[in-house]
């Protein structure tokens, strides 16, 4: 076999950072730049250099055994036919047909395909837009002030280029984010009532955020209205290569966020559940707690294009080509859609079956994709919502022997990944309560256990501790833990 | 007979290939003569996505090689890499032919079965640049581009409907626009270290746009030429003395150029501010790692000096790891500029690399690249 190149985009975030996949004679993986990428002009992040380690090709099975995809596709089938409790789950990971060809199965067996993100269902759906809308980079560096409520560095590290240019261009760059930014003029802590009165924001200036997963809806909320009250264009990042395809062209209605849809397999409202590139197990904050959510399933199947720890708790897996060989395309958090080279369409023709053994219809990958770039011209509207009342969002404070530890979702988080980020943030105030010692270790306890971890000392507000790596003792987005030196 | 020394213009005897080559597809020609006659088992070359976009191939396939002909002066790769391990011919800027050298030095190229078909270099830009050029400067829609040109100190855009358009380069680089940094104070223009050097400096009279100027530098580079001779690829005649004076003319105001540029682009620092201006400069980096992995000199593995010294849970002003490589590449930084173009917080690491290996290298007079005269020396100064 000849050396395969492949243009395609980075699955780590939404920026939609284009490059190439190489895979030579012996199927070894590497990449390489594509400059002509208008969203990273060829540049990576650390998980983009790192993409070979995380393209691993996933193998079909049934009941524990290796199986080819037409078997896996039958046993899914059987298994859905007549099935009750059923929900489905695809965060955006994959290529907007893919995600269609999955929504037509949802039709089939009349349900909706949930994109895990629950803050959706909390905010009025004229808001949705807002959210959802892209808004292009290049306007960042146009912006004369930006308020920042992310970590660019190390959530979305293609916009720290961005916003270096807009500094150059002479704005003013003030961060409320969890640790302080180089490349900030001020790090503040702004309660959110004081968001407008505080951050100088005009209509001249830009906010971003970031909507997943695991995001408060009250955030969410009082970042809209400072929008709207101050006429800041907003910006919401987006931790998954289709994000913003498949909440433009997925149904918003009904949608269960992921920790809805732990809480139905817990009490027993969900028994069979269908993902698509979307794996629970390193999704939700917690892993060993999620696994044991999962195996009280009936039924687990998952349709996925990598070899992910859920693979091995399914019923069946139904593996699809590796991400970067599909053909199809993806939207960025700009709005742009950007085309994978590849060609193969096992992904989609295996739904396409999956979906007419339900008795749905049928997806073909042309008629798919022409209908989703007619709809990309449809869907833009201008931003129309009313201010939105918001709760008074309170962190408890942490006690005398412990802090908060707080995770800092990033690319690597999301698919737990290792990196070298094996270790936590605190600041001096904390190494001094705690005397913990140079090279020394400190140990965190929580409900859900303990470890015991590197650190390292910044500029963090008091009881904060950070992590940009899943821990066995985080039990949510904020996890109160006891920390000790050892 | 082709002897090393030799001058001379040259163009592919198949119209098609000539009318399709960045000037008369003598290089097309050579590399597919290399391939057809078994000289090589692979070509590297340039396979076509659009104007501004071409991906390095690495082929067996003649038909690839001969579909590859064009500059691309908005695709600034550097071809190094892809020729390791390999029995290949490449075309090669300058830049490629150091990287090439370099690698040689240190066992990573066997430069006996490497054949480098230098290409003179003007300087390239970056494709996205280019675009947002052409719509601001041009006024010319970046689809409709079917070709360029570096004539003159112009750079000149053919579009569909057979129009062109030049602009002096200065004037863009004033705009912002314009060749990448590293190729302003680049001045090693023509390719005097691959194996023949080739360029459309030179080509004048009748044979403007449609030859090649070529220069054979060494016995591997007669090889070459005399194999496409053989083969019926091209046909070659003597350069003029006017040709070839014109084509050294040209090249002394480019490398003046640079020179005058390379001043302006390092202005002195004063020692005492050194270590800060260095650590201000990168104190946005996300240690991607990405300018080690693209570097074409660079001949670590993944066990690299530079990353096993280096953690980030170490809290240093400045990463262990850019100071090893500031060392570690003292001696063989060619300023090719990769490492800024693929650099997420754009740093302009290609700068701060040279920076500091230039004084050491030119203390040596040593310019890394050129030939295996000399050995590397790893000196460090710190000016
Ligand atoms: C970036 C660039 C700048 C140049 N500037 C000058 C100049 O200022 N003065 C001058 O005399 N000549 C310059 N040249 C060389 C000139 O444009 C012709 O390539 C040369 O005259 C040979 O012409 P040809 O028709 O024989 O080449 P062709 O037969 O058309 O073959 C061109 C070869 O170049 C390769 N190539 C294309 N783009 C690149 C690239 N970006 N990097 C590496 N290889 C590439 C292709 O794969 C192909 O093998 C430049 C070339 C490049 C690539
Ligand atoms: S993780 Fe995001 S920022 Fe990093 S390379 Fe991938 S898409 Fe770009
Ligand atoms: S660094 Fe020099 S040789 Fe390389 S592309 Fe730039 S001008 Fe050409
Ligand atoms: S350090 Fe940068 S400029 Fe120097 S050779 Fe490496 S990539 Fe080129
Ligand atoms: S490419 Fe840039 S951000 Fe990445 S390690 Fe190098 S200097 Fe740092």
């Amino acid at each position: 076999m000849k050396e395969m190149i492949y243009q395609t985009v980075c699955p780590g975030c939404n920026i939609g950072c284009g490059l190439y996949v190489r895979e030579n004679e012996e199927g070894t993986l590497a990449v390489d730049f594509m400059k002509s990428s208008s969203a990273n002009l060829g540049k990576l992040c650390r998980f983009g250099m790192k993409l070979p380690y995380h393209y691993s090709k996933a193998t079909s099975m049934v009941d524990g055994k290796e199986a080819d995809i037409e078997t896996a596709v039958k046993a899914a089938s059987d298994k859905l036919k007549g099935a009750k409790n059923m929900a489905m789950l695809a965060v955006g990971a994959t290529t907007n047909e893919e995600h269609l060809a999955f929504t037509k199965i949802a039709d089939a067996l009349g349900i909706v395909v949930n994109t895990g993100i629950g803050a959706y269902e909390e905010i009025p759906s004229e808001c949705h837009s807002s959210i959802s809308q892209g808004i292009p980079l290049d306007d960042i560096e146009k912006a004369s002030r930006i308020a920042l409520f992310i970590d660019p560095y190390v959530q979305y590290p293609l916009l720290v280029r961005r916003l270096l240019a807009a500094k150059k261009n002479g704005a003013t760059i003030v961060s409320l984010a969890c640790q302080d930014l180089n490349l900030a003029d001020e790090n503040v802590s702004v309660n959110p009532a004081d968001y407008k009165t505080e951050l100088g924001l005009d209509d001249n200036s830009m906010i971003i955020t970031d909507v997943h997963p695991h995001t408060d809806p009250e955030q969410v909320k009082n970042l809209l209205n400072l929008a709207l009250m101050t006429g800041a264009k907003i910006m919401f990042m987006k931790p998954f290569v289709d994000s913003t395809g498949v909440h433009l062209f997925g149904k918003t209605a009904g949608q269960m966020g992921l920790q809805e849809i732990m809480d139905g397999i817990n009490d027993g409202s969900i028994k069979t559940l269908v993902t698509l590139n979307s794996d629970l197990l390193e999704l939700m904050p917690n892993t060993d707690e999620a696994a044991k959510t999962l195996e009280k399933l009936d039924n687990l199947i998952v349709m996925t294009s990598r070899d992910s720890p859920v693979n091995e708790m399914a019923n069946i897996v139904i593996a699809t080509e590796p991400l970067y060989a599909k053909a199809g395309s993806f939207m960025n958090v700009e709005g742009q859609v950007l085309n994978n080279s590849g060609e193969s369409t096992v992904g989609i023709d295996a739904m396409s079956t999956l979906s007419q053994n339900l008795g749905g219809e049928a997806s073909d990958f042309q008629t798919i994709h022409n209908k989703m770039m007619e709809s990309v011209l449809q869907k833009y509207t201008a931003p129309k919502y009313s201010e939105l009342e918001c709760k008074v969002m309170e962190t408890a404070a942490p006690s005398e022997d412990g802090g908060n530890l707080v995770s800092v979702y990033n690319p690597f988080m999301w698919c737990d990944q290792t990196d070298d980020n094996d270790f936590v943030i605190v600041n001096m105030t904390m190494v001094d309560k705690l005397g913990l010692r140079k090279g020394g270790m400190i140990s965190l306890t929580s409900d859900a256990g303990s470890v015991n971890m590197r650190y390292t000392v910044r500029d963090i507000p008091d009881g904060l501790i950070l992590t940009m790596k899943k821990l066995p003792v985080i039990t949510g987005n904020t996890t109160e833990v006891k920390a000790e030196a050892v | 007979m082709v002897e090393v020394g030799d001058m001379l213009v040259g163009y592919a005897t198949d119209e098609n290939i000539r009318s399709r080559g960045a000037s008369g597809g003598l290089v097309t020609a050579v590399l597919a003569a290399a391939l057809e006659k078994g000289l090589v088992e692979n070509v590297v070359v340039m396979k076509h996505i659009n104007e501004f976009e071409a991906v390095p191939i690495i082929t067996d396939d003649v038909e690839e090689v001969l579909a590859s002909t064009g500059s691309l002066h908005s695709v600034p790769v550097n071809l190094a890499k892809y020729a390791m391990g390999r029995k290949v011919a490449m075309p090669a800027k300058p830049c490629d032919a150091q990287a090439v050298i370099e690698q040689g030095k240190r066992g990573m190229i066997d430069l006996d079965n490497t054949y480098v078909v230098g290409l003179n270099c003007g300087g390239s830009m970056h494709p996205v640049t280019t675009k947002k050029m052409l719509i601001e400067m041009y006024d010319i829609d970046p689809e409709d581009v079917v070709g360029e040109d570096i004539e003159k100190g112009k750079l000149i855009f053919k579009t569909k409907n057979g129009e062109e358009k030049a602009i002096a380069i200065d004037e863009l680089e004033e705009a912002g626009f314009g060749r990448r940094e590293s190729c302003r104070f680049c001045t090693l223009k023509i390719p005097v270290n691959a194996d023949l050097a080739c360029g459309n400096w030179g080509v004048i009279g009748d044979l403007a746009g449609s030859a090649t100027f070529c220069q054979v530098m060494n016995e591997k580079g007669a090889k070459l030429l005399g194999n496409a001779i053989d083969a019926g690829r091209i046909e070659v005649q003597p350069a003029s003395d006017k040709a070839i004076a014109i084509r050294a003319k040209v090249n002394s105001v480019m490398e003046d150029l640079g020179n005058t540029l390379e001043k302006e682009i390092f202005p002195d620092i004063p020692d005492e501010e050194r270590m800060q201006y260095y650590m201000e400069q990168m104190e946005d980096c996300i240690d991607c790692g990405a300018c080690k992995e693209v570097c074409p000199v660079c001949a670590c593995g993944d066990d690299a000096k530079c990353t096993m010294f280096h953690s980030l849970v170490d809290n240093y002003k400045m990463s262990m790891y850019h100071m090893v490589r500031l060392l570690h590449l003292s001696d063989s930084c060619i300023g090719c500029g990769q490492c800024s173009d693929v650099c997420p917080s754009d740093i302009p690491i290609t700068l701060l690399q040279s920076r500091f290996a230039i004084p050491s290298q030119r203390r040596r007079d040593y310019k890394p690249g050129m030939n295996l005269d000399t050995p590397p020396f790893f000196e460090v100064m710190l000016k």
